[in-house]
């Protein structure tokens, strides 16, 4: 089928979705949740962007809605960026500390003009870094719970070490039954730190790097 | 949803082993919390991952809230709110010197939060081990340690014969088979009969079903979505415990229509006699056999089983009702695939509400034309089970035609209020649900008419406010529930609500522009209609009683 992406006509496969098609001609939607080695969770909420003819005018998630035949997309609509830029800016007022400059958060806040940040408030608590295990550290309160270090163990590794925690504002991730990665499931292959957006899981040698350079 | 975790589940049910909420609850119904053994315990018996099942672990309400030797339950739902303001709370927190969610260090006593009891038409309510005792001297009774089972509500139908408030006879089922009615033809006439979902969303019954009968799956499902979460609904819980048979009876039409063999009720853990009311009206039906391998001996096999939740409002949304029921964390997935696609285990399942189930026998014994005239004025056909809250003279469960001036439920059947009290606003449809002014009580009783004052008609439970109310302690009220039952999987809803709820709860003066902002994103950028449709009440609050918010 063929879909017409900021006026660019394209050729996707059936099941593809609108994030496929932006992709496929070189437009950026910003994500935070997604991971194109996983399947799209939809959590995030960033990749919003305009349909033609969408019901109420609404803006629709990138990675999740499949492509119909014919749909005019737009990844630049005003609507779909407010509420992409709002998302990441609550995203960013949860944590107790901007998120390093070469993370996947802080280049999609910088790359969408996040500025100000509207509604501060209750930040996730700080912790002690958890460096149990030797190659890989979690540190918990820059978690924005997006989901792909669960599910890169999951459908990666299969490995199952990791799961989401808590519900709501408190929710966050643990290894095993919350002891360490040390004493979970954990292989130590690293795909959780190679996902991870905000560094909230790392690998130790970074860490440690990041602590020389500070 | 993991689809791994879903295989690992449908793998271990076929081997009889139970979920791994299914040992929590255990362990938390014998040692009054979960530790790390019942963990490891949970994970051997029901095949998942420790990991995933410390996720379980903590995000149902059920499992998190530590029990003491007395184990008390106090409703903080929008009805028992209505009517105290939220002083029954306090007077338990003071008097047994715990907060919510805690034990007292000698494990004599817990207090823990519950949204909500059901008991809306006798507020506040507050459940004492078993006991549910509700009413305006129920802390006095808590204090006194003589609770009572608090009274039940009035059930009854406007229509001179009733539809919903009937015990079932199975005669809708009985007549399918005897008349030789295909799958297919009962599919048709409840497409014909339109039948809307009465969870809050209206999709088409029909429709649905159309989906799952087409899909391909070695085995469907159906489920029967009885977590009325909605603060300040009571129907689906009476339509359970006093309608038991009428709603597996619609369970089981809707799989002779879909090609199901099994069906699930999930049934909420505030409601504990929902569940044992269930499992005795299906116990009855196989002694009958209405369910089993042969119903009726026409060669239609259809059984059910009756799973209770553990404590979380977001859990009736299809995805995450599917994930608790198969033991999972009950967070919402994004769609599609749709559960008519890919539902329970992976397979084929049609989620309908309890209610809308309990249409259904009605459909098949007396036809699409007979149930299109129950409201014979109405843009929505068959008929609806309203209830009211206990700041009503006459408060209980009715069943009315759609189309009702809303006036006209509240002043005549359900009395006006209490005391002579003024409507200052009404809360239609759960927490969800707009907030409508006493100015617009001629609105009538309907999916569209409520919609176009931003409101909905939801579930159909009815909450005044009096004029005693605040409006702001509405807002805050409300936020804070949704911050609570937020499930944590999408951004918007997980921080968002919780921001909402600090501006309310805060003394600062709200800016609208800011205010308006965060509800555009929770509305335009949430995954369910948890976060999306908790700036309705919210909007209504800032069209209607602006001055009393504290905007700035």
């Amino acid at each position: 089928m063929r879909v017409a992406v900021d006026g660019v006509e394209v050729e996707v496969a059936d099941g593809a979705t609108l994030l496929d098609a932006a992709r496929a001609v070189g437009r950026w939607v910003p994500t935070l949740c997604f991971d194109e080695r996983q399947d799209p969770f939809g959590a995030c909420r960033a990749c919003m962007v305009g349909v033609e003819g969408a019901p109420g005018g609404r803006p629709l998630p990138a990675c999740t809605t499949p492509c119909r035949d014919g749909m005019a997309i737009a990844t630049e609509d005003p609507t779909a960026r407010r509420v992409a830029t709002a998302v990441v800016e609550l995203v960013l007022s949860e944590l107790p500390e901007p998120p390093a400059p070469h993370t996947e958060l802080a280049q999609v806040a910088e790359r969408l003009g996040v500025g100000e940040l509207r509604w501060p408030g209750e930040v996730h608590p700080q912790v002690e870094a958890d460096t149990r295990h030797p190659y890989l550290a979690f540190r918990h309160e820059l978690c924005i719970s997006c989901g792909r270090c669960v599910r890169a163990c999951d459908e990666l590794q299969g490995t199952f070490a990791l799961t989401a925690t808590g519900r709501g504002f408190h929710a966050n991730v643990a290894a095993g039954l919350d002891e360490g990665f040390r004493r979970s499931a954990c292989v130590s292959c690293g795909a959780c730190a190679d996902t991870c957006p905000t560094e909230a899981i790392a690998e130790v040698s970074l860490l440690g790097m990041m602590e020389v350079r500070a | 949803m993991s689809r791994n975790l879903v295989e690992l589940v449908r793998r271990h049910h076929a081997l009889d082993a139970p979920t791994a909420l299914e040992v929590l609850k255990e362990a938390v119904e014998l040692r009054g919390e979960v530790t790390d053994d019942d963990r490891r315990e949970a994970a051997r018996r029901s095949g998942l991952p420790e990991a995933a099942v410390h996720g379980v672990s903590t995000f149902y309400d059920d499992l998190l809230q530590p029990r003491g030797a007395r184990h008390v339950r106090v409703c903080t739902g929008t009805a028992c709110f209505a009517a105290t303001g939220g002083a029954h709370v306090e007077a338990l927190r003071s008097a047994f010197g715990v907060e919510l969610g805690e034990r007292a260090d000698d494990g004599s006593v817990s207090l823990a939060e519950t949204v909500c009891l059901g008991f809306c038409h006798s507020s506040p309510a507050v459940r004492d081990g078993d006991t549910i005792d509700a009413g305006p001297d129920v802390v006095a009774r808590v204090l006194a340690d003589a609770c009572v089972a608090a009274e039940e509500p009035a059930w009854e139908s406007l229509l001179a014969e009733p539809v919903l408030t009937r015990p079932g006879d199975w005669s809708g089922l009985a007549r399918v088979l005897a008349d030789g009615v295909m799958p297919e033809q009962l599919l048709e006439e409840v497409e014909a009969a339109e039948v809307r979902g009465r969870g809050g969303a209206g999709f088409l019954a029909g429709a649905k079903w159309r989906f799952a009968r087409a899909a391909e799956g070695e085995e469907k499902f159906i489920v029967a979505n009885g977590d009325e979460g909605d603060p300040g609904s009571y129907i689906d819980k009476y339509l359970m415990e006093r309608s038991p048979a009428l709603l597996l009876e619609g369970m089981a039409l809707a799989a002779y229509a879909v090609g199901a063999a099994h069906g699930f009720v999930l049934v909420r853990s505030e409601y504990p006699l929902s569940k044992p009311a269930l499992e005795q009206a299906a116990a009855a039906a196989r002694a009958d056999g209405w369910l089993g391998d042969d119903v009726g001996g026409s060669g239609f096999a259809f059984d059910v089983t009756i799973v209770e939740g553990a404590g979380s409002y977001v859990v009736g949304e299809e995805t995450a009702l599917l994930a608790c029921l198969q033991g999972l964390r009950g967070t919402v997935s994004a769609r599609p695939p749709f559960p008519a696609q890919s539902g329970l285990h992976g397979l084929p399942t049609v989620v309908n509400n309890v209610e809308t189930l309990c249409n259904v026998p009605f459909v098949a014994a007396r036809g699409a034309g007979a149930y299109r005239a129950l409201s014979p004025d109405a843009a929505t056909a068959g008929s609806k089970l309203v209830c009211f809250n206990e700041r009503f003279a006459r408060p209980g469960v009715y069943e009315v035609r759609f189309g009702t001036p809303i006036r006209e439920l509240c002043e005549d059947l359900a009395g006006g209020l209490r005391e002579g009290r003024a409507i200052k606003a009404l809360q239609i449809g759960g927490p969800l649900g707009g907030i409508l002014p006493a100015q617009l009580l001629d609105t009538p009783f309907d999916f569209a008419a409520l919609a176009a004052e931003g409101c909905m008609l939801g579930h159909g439970g009815i909450v005044a406010f009096d004029d005693r109310t605040s409006m702001r302690d509405v807002a805050r009220h409300l936020l804070r529930f949704g911050a609570h039952e937020s499930c944590g999987k999408c951004f918007p809803c997980r921080i968002g609500l919780q921001r909402a709820h600090a501006l309310f709860a805060g003394e600062a003066p709200i800016e609208r522009e800011r205010l308006e902002a965060l509800l555009e994103t929770l509305e335009l950028g949430s995954l369910c209609a948890h976060g999306g449709g908790m700036p309705a009440p919210i909007r209504s609050l800032l069209c209607w009683f602006p001055d009393e918010l504290g905007l700035a």
